[in-house]
């Protein structure tokens, strides 16, 4: 999907947009148009996206936001992207009450009826997202990095 | 604490900014409002209990009554970012605009860069240099839980930042941060006039770097957490004075409505100097009751 050359010189790499469209199209049925404000660039096994402008000539540790990593398959959404462009989705999102989204926010799994497809999807909690999570087997598996996880109070189920 | 005395002369009611030192800061917060709206998020605290206080002076400053406000689920989801109540003026001094191309040479952990980012409402682009390989993680890490995407980080030494034409630049320096003795007592144990002379020779690289990024027109911003005026008033006199007197460089008032500030000081061991250094502010922590700050507003000609 990208220039193999990115990930061995590890530089940044500009990146199609409608490639990475095509991504979250596919997963959460967000439309292009989400995106059209921004630019993207792959650096060993991440995307970035970064408003719409020239960037002068340089050496830059980041570029904008990590927005996917590709370490693994399928591709893995970050929670910080998801809470930017999550809210465009039209599928595979996920709304929790509130004690399952304590649960979510420590970090833990447990199992949630869905209709969504098996994969990541997009956690919602009375209008905002909280983040990444892992939809498998009926579980919901919370992808929060640990910075960004609540303190445990519930047990897991 | 003796340490201090060294300011008897140039610090207004110096009794009163003895004492107020043993009085820990509360905690404080600002809004970013590149995730929710400033009254949502006002409700969300009304309804947890949580007990604050908007700032007199920003209306997305906040003084929180929490112990932990870090854990709180506002910041977790980067609602909120906390914040010291003075380190948000910069930012305000330095008024950046949407669209603009603006540095921050000194910028981890970013709470500054993330304000900027927000005053820019996430359009133009911020360069957030910060050379030390450790400190770009939490950097790095703020910026994305803000939900920030006009910052690209750079790792140089602000003294060697190759090249720009910045239409802005905050120059947040490194310093011996007596004004964060509120915060962290013993702070000003560690001081003394032979580091702040140290620092100061960084400082006045650093400020003379960013003044050759700015372009003609452009706004530089130098502030400091601190009190000493080798790291302050001296520093923005060098990096000015050389070619200041072919008038590449002005100084404006910096002033904050709501905030009481103390010019620069004019004079210090005996020593006369720029009666300009006046424009540039000391925000002191019994003025307000806040930590202590020093802020100037260069502009290059
Ligand atoms: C006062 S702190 C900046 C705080 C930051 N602006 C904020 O608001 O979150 C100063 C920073 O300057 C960095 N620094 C130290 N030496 C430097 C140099 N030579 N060039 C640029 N930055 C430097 C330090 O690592 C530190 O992170």
């Amino acid at each position: 999907m990208s220039p193999r050359s990115s990930r061995i010189r590890n530089v940044f790499e500009p990146l199609d947009r409608s490639i990475v469209a095509k991504l979250w199209q596919e997963r959460f049925g967000i439309s292009e148009q989400a995106f059209s404000s921004c630019r993207f660039f792959r650096k060993a096994n991440s995307i970035w996206a970064i408003g719409d402008v020239d960037l002068p000539a340089l050496s830059y540790e980041a570029i904008g936001m990590r927005i996917i990593s590709c370490k693994d398959r399928p591709w893995k959404p970050t929670t910080s992207a998801l809470q930017v462009f999550g809210r465009y989705a039209t599928k595979n999102a996920m709304n929790l009450n509130k004690q399952e989204a304590m649960i979510f926010l420590e970090g833990g799994s447990q199992v949630i009826e869905s209709g969504c497809d098996a994969g990541y999807v997009v956690v919602f909690y009375r209008g905002d997202i909280l983040g990444c999570g892992l939809y498998s087997h009926g579980k919901l598996i919370s992808q929060l990095p640990k910075e960004r996880r609540i303190e445990k109070h519930y047990q897991e189920q | 604490m003796d340490h201090l005395d060294r300011y008897r002369e140039i610090v207004p009611d110096y009794a009163a900014f003895r004492a107020v030192q043993c009085i820990p800061l509360y905690n404080s917060a600002r809004i970013n409002t590149l995730k929710i709206e400033p009254e949502k998020l006002l409700e969300r605290l009304r309804e947890e209990g949580v007990l604050f206080q908007s700032f007199e002076w920003y209306h997305l400053g906040l003084k929180l009554d929490a112990e932990s406000p870090g854990k709180l689920l506002e910041n977790l989801l980067g609602q909120i970012h906390i914040q010291e109540e003075l380190s948000m003026v910069p930012p305000l001094v330095l008024d950046p605009q949407p669209g603009e191309c603006v540095l921050d040479m000194c910028a981890s952990p970013g709470s500054k860069t993330t304000q900027i980012a927000q005053m820019m409402q996430n359009k133009g682009l911020v360069i957030a240099n910060e050379p030390s390989l450790a400190r770009v993680a939490p950097l790095r890490s703020n910026c994305e839980r803000l939900g920030v995407l006009n910052v690209a980080v750079t790792r140089y030494d602000g003294r060697n930042f190759p090249r720009g034409s910045f239409d802005r630049v905050l120059v947040d320096a490194p310093c011996s941060s007596e004004g964060r003795e509120r915060r962290g007592p013993g702070v000003l144990a560690r001081c003394s006039r032979e580091r702040s002379l140290d620092l100061k020779a960084l400082q006045v690289s650093l400020l003379k770097n960013a003044l050759r990024l700015t372009r003609a027109g452009g706004v530089v911003v130098y502030s400091t957490c601190t009190y000493a005026p080798e790291e302050n008033e001296l520093v923005v006199q060098e990096a000015i004075g050389e070619s200041g007197d072919s008038g590449a460089f002005r100084l404006e008032k910096v002033r904050i409505p709501g905030l009481k500030e103390c010019p620069g000081i004019t004079e210090w061991n005996g020593e006369r100097l720029k009666d300009e250094l006046s424009a540039t502010a000391r925000y002191y922590p019994h003025v307000n009751d806040t930590g202590g700050f020093y802020v100037a507003k260069i502009i290059k000609n």
